[in-house]
């Protein structure tokens, strides 16, 4: 298993409030699994990528991740194991930093020392790896990230957080932020990258069409739990309606639907 | 010549100029422990030479102590989690005693005791009259040049990543903490060996000479920035030591002409806290202007 997530709770105080964000949440992802996971706000998506990377860590319960007992690591030491690609394009690069000098701080991972960050054979060997991209930026590594535009940053984003290959890749709504073209172009381009170095992947999405076309297991969450949990062949057989549906019948309102459904645009509206 | 002894000042005071870039901008840490790290460079530079040491190794032992006081002032802010303004306080007020401590008195008298400076004009046969200009200016010139190859390594780019970013730095598995504690050493080690090389050069070392510093820093980052308007590393750091110099020679002028005008020396901090007051402030005053405002 690339991921073990055992018996996680976490909760929240909102106020006087208790906020159960994940409810007692078991989860396996075995290697080369692709899983898109869908719920309403506050079920818990989120929190449990945020448990996964280290950025929070659980009340109770294990993680594992390619085997190793990883609960008591902070974010930093598991960023050897996981790649993560935020939803805002902003908070995956250093924007006053040019592109090589992105894409070469994310080629090594940890240890930094008094090495040239980029030299010219370096420059060489990230350019061809951009060119990858098929974005044409590999005809733009002196300029600073400020420039590029939000389809850009983020498929930067995503080549930087596999770049040292991790065990596994976190993908938190990265393309709620874009326009529908350039959503369209960067998934792809995820898909193609996971796909070629066969990156096991977790990926949080508030389109439900997305959820069901990617990746090869279909997870769907509501208030800390994980209500479904479908396989290649079933995930083939729902639409998007059937989706709706299961939502209603656990008590997700039309209103959360909608937002969460994620109309093309409706992630840069959230807050 | 008034311009020359403001030039020296200007390339002097450069580095603890380039200490203040290094957190304000770099780190986007604004560092108050410098106006305690300042004056303990001058003491432990000041009494190490009383006891005979080596100017070269004076100075560089002053800035050593400075490196040990951002370290703590890093240390206070990320793994005790203390505030940074406050972080730097601490330091500040911590290092006003000890720098009592370390000189015993509240001041020290260096004049006639060997400088680094005269030392490193008389080993150059530099010409009479400018020797301490190119001596100042060869520290200066060496500091930039290393902070920009600094800078420019994976450890020194991590550091610029951070400033802006700390969560992708993070993700990129670096702690940024270290970092931050690493940057505001050095930093606060720059300011130290200029605080040394100032109290060599004016021929004190005095407890009260540290305030202000941070004003005075910030001016010089920003006077340099609104000159030059810097668009690369080395762009930035050059108006650093341009800003250093040209804020000196606004001073000598202001204290030789301001007395016409009614200004005296004690005025000093005001005008400087008034210019960096409305470069900090020049942003939000346009906005307003243009009837943005928030």
């Amino acid at each position: 298993m690339i991921l073990e997530v055992l018996k996680v709770t976490k909760t929240f105080s909102l106020g006087a409030e208790r906020v159960v964000a994940l409810d007692n949440l078991d989860l396996l992802l075995a290697e080369g699994d692709f899983a898109t996971v869908i719920g309403s706000n506050g079920a818990g998506k989120t929190t449990l990528l945020n448990v996964i990377a280290g950025a929070c860590r659980p009340d109770r319960g294990r993680i594992k991740l390619a085997g190793r007992d990883v609960t008591r690591w902070p974010a930093h030491r598991r960023a050897h194991l996981v790649g993560r690609v935020f939803q805002d394009p902003l908070q995956g690069t250093a924007s006053h930093m040019t592109v090589a000098e992105n894409l070469a701080l994310a080629a090594k991972k940890g240890a930094r020392g008094l090495a040239p960050l980029l030299t010219r054979r370096k420059r060489r060997a990230l350019s061809e790896v951009l060119a990858t991209l098929g974005m044409d930026l590999e005809k733009r590594l002196s300029e600073k990230v400020a420039h590029l535009s939000g389809g850009e940053r983020q498929a930067l984003t995503v080549l930087m957080a596999i770049l040292t290959k991790p065990k596994l890749l976190l993908l938190d709504e990265h393309t709620a932020a874009l326009d529908p073209a350039n959503a369209e172009k960067v998934l792809a381009i995820t898909e193609r990258l996971v796909a070629e170095h066969s990156i096991t992947t977790l990926m949080v999405t508030h389109r439900m069409d997305q959820a069901l076309q990617v990746g090869n297991r279909l997870i769907m969450m509501h208030k800390g739990r994980i209500l479904l949990d479908l396989g290649l062949e079933e995930k083939r057989a729902l639409k998007v309606e059937d989706l709706v549906g299961l939502f209603r019948r656990v008590g997700v309102s039309d209103d959360a639907l909608l937002l969460g459904e994620g109309l093309a645009f409706a992630g840069g509206a959230r807050q | 010549m008034l311009f020359l002894g403001a030039a020296e000042q200007g390339l002097i005071y450069g580095l603890m100029a380039l200490g203040v870039y290094l957190s304000f901008r770099v780190l986007a840490f604004p560092d108050l422990s410098v106006d305690g790290t300042f004056p303990l460079g001058a003491a432990v530079a000041g009494i190490l030479i009383l006891r005979g040491v080596n100017p070269f190794w004076a100075a560089l032992a002053g800035g050593g102590a400075g490196f040990l006081a951002g370290a703590l002032t890093g240390v206070l802010a990320t793994r005790l989690r203390i505030p940074g303004l406050l972080a730097g306080v601490l330091t500040m007020i911590m290092l006003y005693s000890l720098n009592l401590r370390i000189m015993g008195r509240p001041n020290l008298a260096l004049l006639g005791k060997p400088s680094v400076l005269s030392g490193l004009a008389q080993a150059l046969s530099l010409p009479r009259g400018y020797g301490n200009l190119v001596a100042s200016g060869i520290f200066c010139f060496i500091a930039a040049v290393l902070l920009l190859l600094f800078l420019h390594t994976e450890l020194g780019a991590a550091m610029r990543a951070s400033g802006q970013n700390p969560t992708l730095v993070r993700a990129l598995g670096t702690n940024p903490a270290n970092l931050q504690i690493l940057g505001l050493a050095l930093s606060n080690g720059l300011v130290a060996l200029s605080g040394a090389l100032v109290a060599q050069y004016a021929g004190f070392a005095d407890v009260g000479m540290g305030v202000g510093t941070i004003v005075a820093g910030l001016a010089s980052v920003i006077v340099g920035e609104l000159l030059l308007r810097p668009r690369s590393l080395l762009g930035a750091i050059s108006a650093v030591i341009v800003g250093s110099v040209v804020y000196r020679m606004a001073i000598s002028v202001a204290l030789r002409y301001g007395a016409a005008l009614g200004f005296t020396a004690s005025d000093l901090r005001l005008v400087t806290a008034l210019v960096v007051l409305g470069a900090l402030a020049a942003p939000a005053l346009r906005a307003a202007l243009k009837g943005e405002g928030s």
